[in-house]
């Protein structure tokens, strides 16, 4: 069905119980030769009248993890949230300029499924928000949308999902019980492990962590690592050492515009732009 | 008993010594407000604190005042119904009961005369004198058939004379002895010994009553003869169907006949010494198919027929206001636009404005004729109970209650869907789901709880409602023919609340009427609170599954 709704958009792997580590070995490989899986070419964007991304271009590389920072109201969170198009729940936001495309498909384009486009492109919360159900409906919910009823593929893909966030050793003894009895840091794996089990190409996070402790952030941020030899991961962050630790590239926002883009580590160590260098010293934001 | 080593009190200023000294007027700043010896905090808090109070004790009182005024009920009820037994009232209608079994047969008998006198004319095209001509065996065998009870019906009759005259005279002498002790208490002996007070010999009085029962026994076996022959005689019908019908007739007019030693047993046993239990005298409200007032015989106050009113009103004001209520909030709050959202809100709960006697008037003068004329149209005939012609009954009542339930459910329902985290939904989305799956997966079942209760809340309102039900429902006392499966809904029924705002203004004050009405009263209100009360706590459950 995926298929016949937005034909041009081809999957990586046809099938879904593909192996997911086997692709680690490939994913080396693929990092010398990095491809571009998301292409944002000068996105104006609109909340009603005031305009909150101005001219932005930026070309994301697959399976590797970008950190969007910036002061509070630079526009990260935006952009986010117009990869799988979020925003649309807002009333009267529009991208009035330029366009976004994943693995070459305009996502605004006339023939784009949204829904399909958010099957592709999964998404983490600031807050982690499991559904008033068990952990195990948690994860087999976005797979039973799709109509999948067979209980040993749905089991097996609870395993596959809260293993790969590494959840399942805290839970696998008590996976029908509600997803709101977790702790914060558990429940924001458990929305991970989630969103994994539709087994997406994309996953953006808007700042996973930051209502984290310490030990929950670095819990995340091991997964990160982890997941990003299967999927490519966009990650909005106000904890610069947090999108020092993670992030492959780091994109620097303020005021809606884009005002650097490199490396991480050029970018912590010698930013081409005073601005950048000025924020994540920590001088001002 | 202060240990050794603290130091005595006339040390500590020398201690005190080295802070810094205080400004004068320092921290000093308190009001010298004061009225009846309270600051201004302790009058605010006596104010706030005296209307919950009063609030309190304005329930309070209310609760204990329908307790104090129904609370009498199931003495005087005991009173009425041992006048019942003891005016021989009871023995009468032992035999009327036998009478009244005759009379449903005789109707069965009737009908089926009906059906057949219609299958002649219209099957068999027979002008209708031939069709009667066709039936004369029938009618000879319907006419043996009614003149069997003849007899019994009679002695019924003057029986209940009799019995009436037991009851009244002791009526009469009750109303003598208050008047008379009336006078003693105002100190007038000698008019009150003017007053000739002859307690009623009950004895003496049913002697021709019990006298009676060898004419009932002759009336009995008379009757027993004479159905018996006119069965032998029934005539056989030519369609299987109706024959099949006839066929059942009998076999319950046998069993009627079978029933004849039972009440001559009753009426032997009978004693009107015996007294009433007062379990039986509450069993008779609580359980009784029947609310007769200001019966020339018997009154009876049953609550049944009236509870049944009551919730089957509700139920089909319900059945349409939960979809209704709902549907609109669930498209409200997820679906509408902002524009839409501004215009249908005030729009519902304006509803909730519209005063219940006006809603009463639209239901008499347009709902129930055009429910009747659409009931009357040959395409609507496959609707079950359709077509009716009591234009006032539960489905009208039950329709306009359903517009007072609308905005209640409507109101509670879209708070509870508003209530749900934005997270949930957008969780939701961003896994691929659509708009429908959303709401079906994910809103309604997390707010569910609220919906229920916004449900119970919405009877609650229905049960609760007067005037709607008063001027609507038909207000006929009977329990409704539930055999006649869904047309039910369009008998006409009569309610609590109805029957307390219909009788409570003509009833003498603490008679037993009036403490009849109380105890609906207390019924209703014991309902109202049952629902409110599973309101509650459903929704309680609800704050804690979001955590």
């Amino acid at each position: 069905m995926p298929a016949a709704i937005s034909p041009t958009m081809e999957r990586p792997s046809a099938q879904p119980t593909a192996p997911a580590l086997a692709v680690s070995a490939a994913g080396t490989a693929a990092s010398a030769a990095a491809r571009t899986i998301i292409d944002i070419d000068h996105v104006d964007f609109f909340y009603g009248p005031s305009q909150a991304l101005h001219d932005v271009s930026l070309k994301l590389d697959e399976k590797k993890v970008t950190a969007f920072i910036g002061p509070s109201g630079c526009g990260k969170s935006t952009l986010l949230r117009c990869l799988n198009r979020m925003n649309d729940l807002i009333d009267g936001t529009r991208v009035a300029k330029g366009s976004i495309k994943i693995r070459g498909v305009d996502i605004h384009g006339p023939q784009v499924d949204v829904i399909e486009l958010r099957k592709r492109v999964g998404m983490v919360f600031q807050k982690s928000n499991p559904f008033p159900k068990s952990i195990y409906d948690n994860i087999t919910y976005g797979l039973r949308l799709q109509g999948v009823k067979d209980k040993s593929r749905l089991d097996a893909v609870v395993e596959k999902s809260l293993r790969g966030a590494a959840l399942w050793d805290e839970v696998k003894d008590r996976l029908h019980t509600s997803g709101l009895g977790l702790s914060g840091g558990q429940q924001q794996r458990l929305c991970i492990a989630r969103a994994i089990a539709v087994e997406p190409d994309i996953i953006l996070m808007d700042e996973p962590c930051s209502a984290l402790d310490p030990i929950s952030t670095s819990k995340v941020e091991e997964l990160i690592h982890e997941l990003k030899k299967q999927f490519t991961i966009v990650i909005v962050t106000h904890n610069m050492q947090q999108a020092a630790r993670c992030s492959d590239q780091t994109a620097f926002f303020y005021l809606g515009r884009l005002v650097e883009f490199a490396d991480t580590r050029t970018i912590f160590m010698n930013p081409a732009n005073p601005q950048t260098e000025a924020y994540v010293s920590g001088r001002f934001g | 008993m202060a240990p050794p080593s603290i130091p005595p009190p006339t040390t500590a200023p020398a201690e005190a010594a080295p802070t810094s000294a205080a400004p004068a007027g320092f921290l000093a700043n308190k009001s010298r407000f004061r009225l009846f010896g309270l600051t201004l905090d302790g009058c605010i808090k006596v104010f706030f604190g005296g209307n919950a109070v009063v609030a309190v004790v304005v329930l309070s009182l209310i609760t204990i005042f329908l307790f104090k005024e129904g609370g009498g009920f199931t003495g005087q009820n005991r009173a009425n119904l041992e006048i019942y037994r003891r005016a021989g009232l009871e023995f009468v209608d032992f035999m009327r009961t036998q009478v009244a079994g005759h009379t449903a047969l005789t109707r069965e008998l009737s009908e089926l005369r009906l059906r057949q006198f219609n299958r002649l004319t219209q099957e068999q095209k027979l002008p209708p004198a031939e069709a009667n001509a066709a039936l004369a065996t029938f009618d000879k065998f319907s006419d043996q058939f009614d003149d069997a009870v003849v007899p019994l019906r009679r002695l019924v009759s003057d029986l209940t004379e009799t019995a009436t005259a037991i009851k009244d005279k002791f009526a009469i002498n009750e109303n003598l002895s208050i008047a008379r002790q009336q006078l003693l208490a105002e100190g007038k002996a000698a008019e009150a010994e003017k007053i000739a007070v002859k307690p009623v010999d009950f004895e003496a009085e049913l002697k021709p009553l019990l006298a009676a029962l060898p004419d009932y026994q002759k009336a009995a076996a008379d009757e027993a003869a004479k159905i018996a022959a006119a069965l032998a005689a029934a005539p056989a019908l030519p369609s299987p169907e109706l024959q099949a019908r006839l066929e059942k007739l009998k076999s319950s007019a046998r069993a009627y006949v079978n029933g004849f030693p039972e009440v001559e047993k009753t009426l032997r046993s009978w004693d009107h010494r015996q007294p009433v239990p007062a379990a039986r005298a509450f069993a008779a409200f609580v359980f009784g198919r029947e609310w007769i007032t200001q019966s020339f015989w018997q009154d009876w106050y049953g609550i049944l027929p009236l509870l049944v009113g009551s919730l089957l009103v509700s139920l089909a004001a319900l059945c349409l206001a939960v979809p209704l209520g709902i549907g609109a909030a669930i498209y409200v709050n997820q679906l509408a636009s902002p524009r839409e959202q501004r215009l249908i809100k005030p729009g519902i709960e304006f509803i909730a404005a519209i005063p219940s006697v006006v809603l009463g008037f639209f239901g008499i003068a347009v709902l129930g004729e055009t429910l009747r004329w659409l009931s009357q149209q040959s395409w609507l005939s496959w609707v079950p109970g359709f077509p009716y012609s009591e234009r006032l009954n539960v489905l009208t009542a039950g329709c306009l209650l359903a517009l007072i339930a609308v905005p209640t459910i409507f109101t509670l329902a879209e708070d509870a869907l508003n209530n749900v985290p934005r997270a949930f939904k957008e969780a939701s989305f961003a896994l691929g789901a659509s708009r429908l799956q959303t709401i079906l997966k994910i809103i309604v079942p997390a707010s569910l709880s609220g919906i229920i209760s916004a449900v119970l809340l919405g009877l609650g309102r229905v049960v609760g409602e007067t005037m709607v039900v008063l001027l609507c429902a038909g207000n006929r006392i009977a329990l409704p023919d539930f055999t006649a499966g869904l047309s039910v809904l369009t008998q006409p029924v009569h309610t609590m609340t109805g029957i307390i705002a219909q009788e409570m203004g003509e009833v003498p004050h603490a008679s037993i009427h009036y403490r009849a009405l109380f105890m609906v009263g207390l019924v209703l209100f014991f309902l109202s609170l049952l629902i409110n009360w599973l309101a509650q706590k459903i929704v309680r459950r609800y704050r804690i599954a979001i955590g």
